[in-house]
C-alpha cells in the first residue's frame, strides 16, 4: 500500500513537473519579439559598402522601416523592388528603410556578406543593406522569416515599435496589391494619425540559424 | 470414374480459382495506395478537408520546392506517412507554398521525382494570408515549414519550424 502510494505521488508530481514546464515554454515561445509599443534594440552592423550602421547615426529621421530580408528567397526577391520604391518614397519624409540579412551564410551560401554586396551593386540598392554578423539582433526583435518587417518611431530617443509583418497582401503580383501595409502604417505616423492594422502576416522563408 | 475425373478436375479449377483470389487479395494488401490528389485550392476548399468529421488524424505539412528546411525534413515525413499510412484514422497532407504557375513544371515533377506519396494540395490564396495563416493557427508568424495536426474539424497541434522524424512519430501516436 505504501508502495502505491509513493508511486501514485510521484505521478503526480511528474505529471504537475511537465504541466508547469509546458506552459514556461508556451510562454517563453508567446513573448519571444517585439510586440507594438515595445522599445526597439540599437544595433552596429556591417554594411555593404563596409561602413558600420547604426540606427542612432540618423539624426534627422523620425523613424525607420526596418526590413530582414535575404538574397535567396523567393519571398524576399519578389519584394526587393517594392523595398526600394519603400526607401525612395519614404527616406526623404524621415522614415528611411534599413534592410537587414539575418541568414547564417554557412546555413544558405547564397546569403553570405559578398552575395549581399553583389545583390545590393545589381539591384542598386538606396539603402543600406546590413549583415547580421553572429545573428545576434534579428532575435531581439523577434524576426522569423524573410521578409519582416518592423516600422519603428522615434520618440524620447527611443525607438519604438509601431508595425510588425508583411510590406502589402499580394507578394507574386505588384500591380494586383490592395492593401499596402507598411506604406498605411507610415503614412498613418507621418500623419499623426492611429495606425488601423498593426500587425499583419504572410508566410516568409524562415531564418536560417545553425541550430535550425 | 468419369466422375472421379469430373470431382478432380472440378477440385483443381476451383483450388485454382481459389489462388487467384488469394494472390489478388496479397497484391492488394502489399499496395494499400490510393490514387494520389495533387490541385491548386483555396483556403476555403483546403478547409473542407479540415472540417471532415471522419475521425482521422490529418496531418497537415506547409512546405514549398525551394524551401530548403522543408525539403530536408521531407524525407523523414515520408518514412513517417508509410508507416502509418495504413492506419484508416491516419491521412498526410502536404501543402504547398509554391507560385500556383509553377505546379505542373515546378511541383509535379519534384513530387515524381522525390517520391511523393501524400496527396499535394498547392494553396493559391495569395491575397488573404493574413487572413488565413491566423485562422490555421494564431502564434504562427507565417515562417516555413510549418506542421498542424487536425481531427474531426479541431485543431489538435501546431508546429512552426523543422521537425525531426521522432518528434513528429510521437505527436502521431500521442492522438492515433
Amino acid at each position: 500500500m505504501k508502495r502505491i502510494r509513493f508511486i501514485l505521488s510521484a505521478l503526480l508530481f511528474l505529471a504537475i513537473a511537465t504541466q508547469v514546464n509546458g506552459q514556461k515554454m508556451k510562454k517563453h515561445m508567446e513573448n519571444s519579439g517585439y510586440k507594438i509599443g515595445d522599445s526597439a534594440t540599437d544595433f552596429r552592423l556591417k554594411n555593404v559598402d563596409g561602413n558600420m550602421v547604426s540606427l542612432v547615426d540618423y539624426t534627422d529621421a523620425k523613424g525607420f522601416i526596418v526590413i530582414f530580408t535575404c538574397n535567396h528567397c523567393p519571398y524576399a526577391k519578389a519584394y526587393q523592388d517594392r523595398i526600394i520604391a519603400l526607401n525612395d518614397k519614404y527616406a526623404g519624409l524621415g522614415y528611411p528603410v534599413i534592410a537587414i540579412n539575418p541568414n547564417d551564410p554557412k546555413v544558405e551560401p547564397t546569403d553570405s556578406y559578398e552575395g549581399m554586396q553583389q545583390r545590393a551593386k545589381e539591384k542598386g540598392f538606396t539603402f543600406p543593406y546590413l549583415f547580421d554578423d553572429g545573428q545576434k539582433v534579428f532575435p531581439q526583435y523577434g524576426a522569423t522569416k524573410t521578409p519582416h518587417v518592423f516600422v519603428l518611431q522615434k520618440k524620447n530617443g527611443k525607438n519604438i515599435v509601431r508595425y510588425i509583418g508583411a510590406i502589402d497582401d499580394n507578394y507574386a503580383n505588384a500591380n494586383d496589391v490592395s492593401h499596402k501595409y507598411v506604406e498605411a502604417a507610415v503614412d498613418a505616423l507621418l500623419a499623426n494619425q492611429p495606425i488601423a492594422q498593426t500587425t499583419t502576416v504572410a508566410i516568409g522563408c524562415s531564418i536560417k540559424a545553425q541550430k535550425n | 470414374m468419369r466422375n472421379l475425373v469430373i470431382l478432380i478436375m472440378s477440385i483443381m479449377t476451383l483450388s485454382g480459382f481459389g489462388q487467384n483470389v488469394v494472390k489478388k487479395k496479397n497484391e492488394q494488401v502489399a499496395t494499400p495506395k490510393q490514387k494520389q490528389v495533387m490541385k491548386i485550392v483555396n483556403f476555403d476548399q483546403l478547409q473542407t478537408v479540415l472540417k471532415k468529421n471522419d475521425n482521422k488524424l490529418y496531418v497537415l505539412n506547409f512546405w514549398a520546392t525551394w524551401c530548403k528546411p522543408c525539403v530536408d525534413e521531407l524525407p523523414g515525413f515520408m518514412e513517417v506517412n508509410k508507416s502509418f499510412r495504413s492506419n484508416p484514422h491516419f491521412k498526410m497532407i502536404l501543402v504547398s507554398m509554391d507560385i500556383a504557375l509553377e505546379f505542373d513544371s515546378g511541383v509535379k515533377s519534384f513530387i515524381a521525382k522525390n517520391k511523393i506519396e501524400p496527396d499535394v494540395y498547392l494553396l493559391d490564396d495569395n491575397k488573404r494570408m493574413n487572413e488565413w495563416i491566423p485562422a490555421v493557427d494564431k502564434q504562427w508568424s507565417g515562417a516555413i515549414p510549418a506542421t498542424v495536426f487536425y481531427r474531426n474539424g479541431k485543431k489538435l497541434e501546431f508546429k512552426e519550424g523543422k521537425m525531426e522524424k521522432r518528434e513528429l512519430v510521437q505527436i502521431i501516436n500521442k492522438y492515433l
